[in-house]
């Protein structure tokens, strides 16, 4: 697999080791690069190669489990989503995620992420609890209902959005982004009906209303799920529920599975006739 | 809740200062805009025509809502860029009750001059 | 094993200013930050003006005045005024877009990926280009009617 891999690239990556109780600091590698390597396997190469002590989450390489998420020559992204030679350059500078503390080298902790994801009930409320709990119908839902929050269940709960966001730099308990894309996602769902629950949350201190449109959520989000559009949604049915207006949404009805089956195609005839 | 009703009155004294206070800077600025089409007007900031402006109920009742409005605006906006750098839910509230009590001094003290220029 | 706090790795304030290389509307957000402050800062000073000074009688107001025609206080007012036409254009723009006006609708993600706001910059740039018209009409009034 190493040819083809011409070029010598330089990583500079931030070190931070706990139990030494340093400061953080830069060490640099030369990794050999060629066409269609991600940062994440030059990241795996010194990994295996020059340094084994060197820490960082990985897990799907595909970007679809969220857990590569750093700061790659002063932007938010997933390592394994970024081709080196996007880059156009001949150093790398990685560093992890800001806006949430760092537990080794290029790992931060994103257990305060995880809790404020779970402040904002990530759940379908619905009145009927024994319905709730103990389902035996489907909710009824249109294509088109799906379509008015089908953009906002992409997430991937990366965390890139919360490094991007200039508000969650110095506001601690801001709920950031990516819990207030999630709260407008089940409120905006037709099957929910826990908006009573969920919208005192949105509307609290240290929540939707210290959002100031930077957009920077949505250009570093990699999934394309645009949070700064459900965070603005979100403002508007604050303030339409706060002035009385705007459609009142039907919850979705229930309805029992279907019983009744198709009939069974016949297996088509097309064994191979055997050639005398 | 009600911080929806909070955000939505900063919206709308959004509006009224911006309408006001083009107004007033308009007003200050007459001479400068009708000498720019060579039309002679009094300067409005020369003493007399300010008192003979002080003493005209439109022009009061026009700097006392601005002058509400304009505060209003300016202590929401100051108190959501304090919150953010503020970590505790106490100083928080702290926060806001001295920012109240600013705003309601600064809106007493800047009312007093044109109602007494007003009344005399 | 000790157990050890996480390092804290927050950008702080300066995050407001730089955190990677972002697209405009960030910069704008802060612009609005700067632009408020300094209208405050403005009014404070107006205010101590415009009532301990006045209300003291014609020769202090006229001092006042002879005071203020210096040409940097002039300059000082022609930022003001830009000031206020930025932070007013950008609010009214802010008004729309924070209540989810012309934001347009939510669209699956298709690659590569496109968001709202991105799709409405050329409305953004169209306020930037008016607030920079009339900055420089003002500038021209300005040193027309005498510096």
């Amino acid at each position: 697999m190493s040819e083809g891999r011409t070029k010598r690239i330089t990583f500079r990556v931030q070190r931070y080791n706990p139990e030494q109780d340093g400061t953080p600091y830069f060490q640099e590698f030369i990794v050999p690069s060629g066409r269609g390597m991600t940062v994440l396997e030059g990241l795996i190469y010194i990994k295996e190669n020059l340094d084994s002590s060197l820490t960082f989450r990985s897990s799907c390489r595909m970007s679809i489990c969220g857990s590569c998420g750093m700061l790659i020559n002063n932007y938010p992204h997933l390592a394994c989503h970024s081709q080196i030679e996007e880059f156009h350059s001949d150093r790398l500078t990685i560093k992890p995620l800001p806006n949430q503390s760092i537990i080794k080298d290029l790992v931060p902790d994103l257990i305060p992420f995880f809790d404020k994801h779970k402040s904002i009930k990530p759940y379908l409320i619905r009145q009927d609890i024994e319905e709730m709990e103990n389902p035996t119908a489907e909710f009824v839902q249109l294509p088109q209902e799906l379509n008015t929050f089908l953009q906002f269940t992409y997430c991937i709960k990366c965390g890139l959005c919360l490094a991007a966001c200039p508000t969650s730099a110095s506001d601690k308990p801001f709920l950031g982004p990516q819990a207030l894309a999630q709260c407008y996602r089940y409120c905006a769902d037709n099957r929910d009906e826990g908006r009573g629950e969920r919208l005192p949350i949105a509307g609290a201190d240290h929540a939707v209303w210290h959002c100031h449109l930077a957009g920077a959520c949505s250009e570093a989000c990699p999934k394309g799920l645009d949070p700064a559009l459900a965070i603005q949604l979100l403002k508007r049915r604050l303030i339409s529920q706060a002035l009385g207006f705007g459609k009142r949404q039907r919850p979705s009805s229930v309805v029992p599975p279907p019983t009744e089956t198709k009939p069974k195609v016949p297996f088509p005839e097309f064994t191979a006739k055997e050639t005398k | 809740m009600g911080t929806a009703y909070l955000r939505l009155v900063q919206l709308v004294t959004g509006v009224l200062v911006a309408v006001l206070l083009s107004i007033h800077i308009v007003l200050t600025h007459l001479d400068a805009i009708f000498g720019f089409f060579g039309v002679d007007v009094a300067e409005p900031t020369a003493w007399a025509s300010m008192i003979e402006r002080a003493s005209q109920g439109v022009f009061v009742g026009l700097y006392v809502a601005l002058l509400a409005c304009g505060l209003y605006h300016a202590i929401y906006g100051l108190r959501n860029i304090i919150l953010e750098v503020t970590p505790s839910i106490k100083t928080g509230r702290i926060v806001t009750w001295a920012l109240i009590v600013i705003g309601v001094v600064v809106f007493i003290w800047g009312t007093y001059v044109p109602v007494a220029l007003f009344t005399s | 094993m000790r157990q050890r706090q996480p390092r804290q790795n927050y950008l702080g304030p300066g995050g407001w200013v730089w955190g990677g290389s972002y697209k405009i509307e960030r910069y704008l957000y802060l612009l609005h930050r700067i632009t408020g402050l300094g209208l405050i800062l403005f009014v404070i000073i107006h205010l101590v003006m415009t009532t301990i000074f006045r209300i003291q009688g014609q020769d202090v107001w006229e001092a006042t005045m002879v005071f203020l025609s210096n040409p940097w206080f002039k300059f000082g007012e022609y930022l003001v005024v830009v000031a206020f036409i930025y932070h007013a254009l950008n609010g009214l723009r802010l008004t729309l877009q924070e209540l989810g006006f012309g934001l347009g609708r939510p669209t699956p993600p298709i690659y590569p990926f496109t968001d709202a706001l991105r799709r409405k910059r050329p409305w953004t740039i169209t306020m930037i280009a008016v607030i920079v018209i009339l900055s420089l009409v003002i500038l021209v009034e300005f040193v027309a009617g005498g510096w």
